[in-house]
């Protein structure tokens, strides 16, 4: 039994501008261009994808890793290709942030997310490579004021996603 | 002269950081100034955006305002970085709900987006400085180097925002490459995405996306692959030996940055740019062109 998740349904609408994605006639461009599906043809299909998030069948939910989803590799050939100029990395980013959200998405994110909030870098500066830095005659890297990245990321309630 | 700020990101600032130094040792030569300013994490366009797009919109705004209040022009080496800030730039400058819903959360860290900079990619400024001056600069010419160029998915893509080159057929890397003598092949899989973000997921996809990138660059002859990005280097450099096992053949191709061709084609020396660094090898190359 598949219920419709509303919710879904007004995000995707909502972060679409003119309601572009009502447009989609699922001739499967995206699909043909898709280097994951292309791989992994069973496990990630984009024109799928916008098909149950338009109808709101919320399909993604109640798993740790949902290939089906998290299979983006964020390239944007979809858009490009889309003959009704439906932005669909912009759908799937809807639906990465509502599995996050549901506490769903790879470890990858989270870690890299709560790197961010840290220390305001995704990779946080390290001895031995501002030594090499030094040894290239690289300047140093100035330090980004972590206090202000908090306050931004505590605003927009990132906090209470990465549970800080 | 422009002075533009320096966008190094997380990868090239922090974690390979000769990439940096060929491209400063480049910018020198032609011409390009550049400062630092204490950015943040762009933050990451692919995985960032993927946790929180509303975080992601504030802190590359953020960003944004630390050039702003210089009156400067952001200078990106990195396409992730340089497509998270140049769309960012372009939703708030188009989008007033956004906008406002942004500054609201920027005011409380007494910041305001005003939308008065561009940003810029380096592959960009390169070939608007153009092919004479970077033949001026030579010292050394590449002549006959067949070489794949991979400007990578965030450079140009989606086309509408980036502005940056044609999306599926891109010119501008081709131009630079093409200028020290080197010869850019036609290959199949040219604007093949290199396989990270997926590999954030799950890595055997991954790695079936760069195998089929390689193949098709070695079947078409290229000696090496040219990038402009230090998430697609890393691809191709650290994981190349992955991604033949999987494919059960061996492709030794290896990875140059492209201000790392240039430098070498400007005569600077190997050890100065840390080419040592790089995990696929790159001596048997430099001997057949006779580069130090």
């Amino acid at each position: 039994m598949v219920s419709v998740d509303y919710e879904l349904r007004k995000k995707v609408m909502d972060a679409h501008i003119h309601d572009a994605l009502k447009y989609c006639y699922q001739c499967g461009r995206c699909t043909d261009v898709c280097p994951v599906s292309r791989v992994a043809p069973e496990r990630y299909n984009p024109r799928a994808n916008i098909m149950l998030s338009f109808l709101g069948l919320n399909i993604f939910k109640g798993q740790q890793n949902n290939f089906a989803i998290w299979g983006c590799t964020v390239c944007d050939t979809c858009d490009e290709i889309c003959p009704q100029k439906i932005e669909l990395t912009e759908i799937f980013a809807v639906l990465k942030n509502m599995s996050i959200a549901a506490g769903e998405g790879p470890d990858y994110y989270t870690t890299q997310a709560s790197a961010i909030y840290d220390a305001g870098k995704a990779i946080p500066s390290q001895a031995a490579i501002e030594r090499r830095r030094e040894q290239l005659g690289l300047p140093k890297i100035e330090e980004p004021n972590v206090e202000e990245v908090q306050k931004i990321l505590n605003a927009t309630k990132l906090n209470t996603i990465l549970k800080k | 002269m422009t002075e533009y700020k320096m966008f190094q990101g997380c990868t090239i600032g922090n974690r390979i950081p000769f990439l940096e130094a060929s491209a400063r040792k480049v910018f020198d030569k032609l011409g390009i100034t550049t400062s630092e300013a204490a950015f943040s994490c762009c933050p990451d366009p692919v995985g960032f955006n993927s946790v929180d797009h509303e975080s992601w919109l504030a802190m590359g705004a953020r960003n944004l305002t630390i050039a702003e209040d210089e009156k400067k022009d952001i200078i990106s080496l990195c396409n992730g970085c340089f497509q998270t800030l140049k769309m960012v730039n372009t939703e708030l400058l188009h989008n007033e709900h956004e906008k406002s819903k942004v500054n609201k959360i920027l005011g409380q860290i007494g910041r305001e987006f005003k939308g008065t900079i561009n940003v810029k990619h380096f592959v960009e400024v390169l070939h608007d400085i153009g092919a004479e001056k970077i033949k001026e600069m030579m010292s050394k010419e590449l002549n006959g180097m067949k070489v794949a160029c991979h400007t990578g998915c965030h450079y140009n893509r989606p086309s509408e925002i980036m502005q940056t080159d044609d999306p599926f057929k891109p010119k501008k890397l081709r131009a630079i490459v093409s200028a020290t003598g080197a010869i850019p092949v036609d290959y199949e899989e040219e604007t093949l995405c290199c396989g990270a973000g997926v590999g954030n997921a799950e890595e055997e996809p991954a790695m079936q996306v760069l195998a089929n990138k390689l193949k098709s660059a070695k079947a078409a002859g290229a000696e090496a692959l040219i990038v402009n990005c230090p998430a697609c280097f890393q691809q191709f450099d650290t994981n190349q030996k992955k991604a033949e096992k999987l494919a059960g053949e061996a492709f030794n191709m290896p990875i140059l940055y492209v201000t790392e061709l240039l430098a070498l084609a400007f005569g600077e020396k190997a050890d100065d740019i840390g080419l040592k660094f790089h995990r696929t090898r790159t001596n048997q190359l430099l001997e057949k062109y006779n580069i130090a």
